[in-house]
């Protein structure tokens, strides 16, 4: 019985690699220097017609980043060495015409600020340049780590009946050099 | 004794006690507990599916697309998973059990794949049905004219608070300009507060409020100078939220505006701008503020909050769209799953019992008798099944009536056939000869002493008595067969058959046999040997004879040869021709009355014969010495001896039968003339525990019917001879327990047999 499943089981293990390995949509730029790991990203092509379309409906959206720091391993999982989550989220208000964004690491606060421009918004959402997220003390020198950049949608205006995997993936490789 | 100990040794051991009933199995689906409990649990899942339903509206649009519609797929696939698993399970269950031929396994196929197609057609069709419903309600949902009319009632609203808006920030830099040249670090406020007082009075504003940049405020970098409110303006308005836009003016960041919703209702809609000195520095910031009453901001505020919804309506109307069918496909699998349980359940329930009495039917037949079918439900199955164990418990009871009856009859065949036995090792062994003959006339049993004495052996068995006793020397015995018919039991009669040249006496009796009705079943003819007995009666007879003879005969002798004596003295004197005629007369009388002392003499030895006195003896040795008499005595005679090797010693009286042989030898040396050869041989016979001495010539040899008088008294076939002579022999060999016998010799000549018990 053990021995049916295992196969299955693996394919199930991998399938987020194999849908992340699709195509990269997060443009990942990671940088270690002054013991920390700062990760830009982006989303290539901004936001959607479908998200301009939700945030316009006055729905508070969020973009969810799932950021992992990461190792290669061989003939087995990548080890996770950090992961932290950064969460975008504009509401705009239909009537004073104001979007209203808030950016948050790990569940805090780190920015927040009223635009009656979309376009900023949309930067403010699908950009991000230079976050401190990792520290570098649990780094090897010299060793070739990657950063994962998982990006997601809330709510979400889809739906299909298998509901899980979707989201915009990339990733970057750097060697730390201390 | 040792049938019935066989019979009981066969006895089979009582037959076992009906096994204990296993105790009952009670799986889920036959638990109606559990069945309740589960039925309960789907209605409850169709209740919390139903209250979910209907508070989607509710639900905010992340915990909708993020939990509700998660939930939702997992519970489907779940239900999913499980429906496949138990449709393959009893799929498979159902194909193994066809295949292996199975009772009942292609009804259940059957009746399963009916059931499934009755709930998974229709349920499948409803879910399609429905699903398309379901999107063309969303579809309804959004129009253009609905489209159109929120978005003109939300830009109308919006366009009020814009028009607002622009003109709020224009009159606070109409006012900031105003001031641009007044000192605001040390303004006289009552002055200024005229300078500002029609601001308001006109109800153009309804709140101007003053601050002057300065390092000494702290963060904020603003002070309050002072406010003019209009008297119209309902009270509740913060200046925290003045002094927050008047600080970030101050930065430089240009003119901004803030909407604060006041506590009694309505809006203040805040406008700042700075006040620059001629040197471009900024000094101050006014912030002028209009109030939107509570209804004009419910109303745009309720414009706009339809607009949004309908316009996120639209946006979420997938996720919704997958909500309502995830709903309807949960309940669609609810109902599938249900059904296809149900279908199987009752499948099963129905089947399950004809398929417990089939394999309790094939256990009967292959003779487990004490299996049972566990009763499982009170319904018409029930009562089938107790009436198939009744009628199990019904032929248990009769199979052990019939077993015990067959050990009975075992016992009493086994019995039958020791009785059988022993009378047949009776018939066989004892000396009477039994011919039984069934009701149709063939012969049915020949025993050893019938056969021997009829000369008829056991192929005779299965033959017609008639044709049997056809033989012409067995002509008597067909005579008493009809005897047999005649009457149910003949009279003995005395027989006389010729067997071999020889006269065979007979006491035979026949005796029908006749059954319970009546009916003649056969008849046994029964006979026995008496030839013996006739012999020995004769010799008995001739004995006394011979006694008296001797008796009646002797007496007178002697006186008789005396007085010829007398007669002979008397004429001594008397002339010579008168004493030649008395002396040849009285000689002639004396001879004769020698000769018939000698005759009164054997008679009398032949009555008064002595017992033998018997003693250990080397019939070799005995026969050796008895010829030895002979040697030289006949040149043209010659004896040849052919004694066996493995002669036991035998008990006899040897002088006895020394005479035997002398009497034998001398009578074949007479017949011989004194010439040819003389055989005397010896045999063993173990089987018949015999030792046989034979005495055979070569000369004339016996008629046929000299042959049987031979042994009897007086009977001689010499001119001289008192004819008592073999009559001896035979009375020896007799008195020794053994028998003798004349045959005829081969090429020629005469064979005598003595047997002798050894």
């Amino acid at each position: 019985m053990i021995r049916r499943a295992l196969p299955l089981v693996a394919l199930i293990a991998v399938a987020p690699l194999l849908l992340g390995a699709a195509g990269d949509t997060v443009r990942v730029t990671p940088l270690a220097r002054d013991g920390q790991v700062y990760v830009s990203f982006s989303l290539d092509g901004g936001l959607t017609p479908d998200m301009r379309e939700t945030i316009r409906s006055g729905l508070q959206t969020t973009y969810a980043y799932d950021i992992e720091l990461r190792r290669g391993v061989t003939i087995w999982f990548d080890r996770t060495i950090a992961a932290t989550a950064v969460t975008a989220t504009v509401q705009f208000d239909n009537l004073t015409r104001r979007h209203q964004l808030s950016r948050a690491i790990d569940g805090r606060v780190d920015a927040a600020q009223v635009t009656e421009s979309e376009e900023e918004a949309a930067r403010w959402m699908t950009s991000f340049d230079r976050l401190p997220l990792f520290s570098t003390s649990d780094l090897e020198p010299n060793a070739e780590y990657y950063v994962r950049v998982r990006a997601r949608t809330r709510p979400r205006s889809t739906w299909s009946l298998w509901p899980w995997g979707g989201g915009q993936w990339g990733h970057a490789t750097f060697t730390f050099i201390p | 004794m040792a049938t019935p100990m066989r019979a009981a040794s066969s006895i089979r051991p009582a037959p076992p006690a009906p096994r204990p009933a296993r105790p009952p199995r009670r799986p889920i689906r036959d638990n109606p507990r559990l069945l309740l409990v589960g039925i309960l649990v789907l209605v409850a899942a169709f209740v919390g599916l139903l209250a979910l339903a209907s508070r989607t509206t509710s639900f905010s649009p992340d915990f909708l697309t993020e939990v509700v519609l998660y939930a939702l797929s997992v519970a489907d696939l779940t239900m999913l998973v499980g429906l496949v698993f138990v449709l393959a399970r009893n799929i498979i269950k159902l194909v193994v059990e066809r295949r292996r031929a199975l009772p009942f396994a292609r009804f259940r196929a059957k009746l399963v794949a009916v059931l499934l197609g009755l709930t998974l057609i229709p349920s499948i069709l409803v879910l399609l049905v429905g699903s398309e419903l379901i999107r063309n309600s969303a579809d309804r949902w959004f129009n253009a004219p609905m489209d159109e009319i929120l978005s003109s009632a939300n830009r109308i609203a919006a366009d009020y608070y814009a028009e607002r808006q622009r003109f709020v920030l224009a009159q606070a830099t109409r006012i900031a300009k105003s001031l641009g040249e007044v000192d605001l670090q040390s303004i006289d406020v009552p002055g200024l507060q005229d300078r500002l007082g029609p601001e308001v009075a006109e109800d153009r504003l309804k709140l101007v409020e003053v601050f002057r940049v300065t390092p000494d405020a702290g963060p904020s970098r603003v002070a309050p100078i002072l406010d003019v409110a209009s008297p119209s303006l309902p009270p509740g308005a913060l200046r925290a939220s003045a002094e927050r836009l008047a600080s970030h003016v101050a930065t430089g960041a240009g003119e901004t505006w803030a909407l604060e919703p006041m506590a009694i209702g309505g809006e203040l809609l805040r406008g700042a701008a700075a006040v620059r000195a001629p040197d471009g520095r900024i000094t101050g910031v006014i912030v002028a503020s209009d109030y939107l009453t509570g209804d004009l901001a419910a109303r745009s505020r309720r414009m706009t909050a339809a607009y949004e919804d309908y316009r996120q309506l639209r946006v979420l109307k997938a996720p919704l769209f997958g909500v309502y069918v995830s709903f309807f496909l949960m309940v669609t699998l609810m109902i599938l799953v249900g059904a296809t349980w149900m279908g199987l359940y009752l499948a099963k329930r129905i089947t399950r019992p004809v398929q417990l009495l089939a394999v309790a039917a094939r256990e009967i037949g292959a003779g487990h008798l004490d299996h049972r079918v566990e009763r499982e439900t009170a319904d018409e199955f029930g009562a089938l099944v107790e009436a198939f164990n009744s009628m199990a418990g019904e032929l248990a009871t009769s199979r052990q009536d019939l077993e015990r009856s067959a050990i009975d009859l075992e016992r009493k065949h086994l019995e039958g056939e020791g009785r059988r036995r022993y009378i047949e090792t009776i018939l066989e062994r004892i000396a009477t000869g039994v011919i039984s003959i069934d009701e149709r006339g063939a012969i049915s049993t020949v025993n050893d002493a019938a056969g021997r004495l009829l000369g008829v052996g056991s192929e005779a068995v299965g033959h017609q008595a008639t044709e049997v006793f056809a033989r012409e020397d067995l002509a008597p015995m067909a005579t008493l067969l009809r005897s047999a018919g005649a009457a149910e039991e003949s009279p003995p009669q005395e027989i006389a058959l010729t067997r071999d040249g020889r006269d065979v006496h007979l006491a035979a009796v026949a005796t029908a046999l006749t059954g319970e009705g009546g009916h003649l079943e056969g008849s046994v003819l029964v006979f026995d040997d008496v030839t013996p007995l006739i012999r020995s009666q004769k010799v008995a007879a001739w004995r006394e004879v011979a006694r008296r003879l001797a008796h009646e005969i002797k007496n007178p002798l002697t006186p008789i040869q005396l007085s010829a004596e007398r007669l002979q003295r008397h004429f001594g004197t008397a002339p010579p021709p008168t004493r030649a005629l008395v002396d040849e007369c009285t000689m002639t009388i004396v001879n004769e009355v020698e000769s018939l002392k000698g005759l009164v003499d054997e008679f009398s030895q032949f009555a008064r014969m002595p017992s033998p006195k018997t003693a250990p003896t080397v019939l070799q040795a005995l026969l050796d010495e008895t010829l030895a008499l002979y040697d030289g005595l006949f040149s043209e005679l010659r004896f040849e001896r052919r004694f066996a090797a493995d002669l036991p010693i035998v008990r006899v009286d040897p002088e006895q039968i020394r005479r035997v042989i002398i009497n034998l030898v001398d009578n074949a040396v007479e017949a011989m003339e004194r010439r040819g050869v003389i055989s005397v041989e010896t045999h063993h016979d173990p089987g018949n525990h015999v030792a046989r001495i034979v005495v055979a010539d070569d000369g004339p040899g016996i008629t046929a019917g000299d042959r049987e008088k031979l042994f009897m008294p007086y009977f001689s076939t010499k001119r001289r001879g008192s004819g008592l002579g073999l009559a001896i022999v035979r009375r020896i060999i007799a008195e020794h327990g053994g028998s003798i016998d004349v045959t005829e010799n081969t090429p020629r000549g005469t064979r005598f047999t003595i047997e002798l018990p050894c």
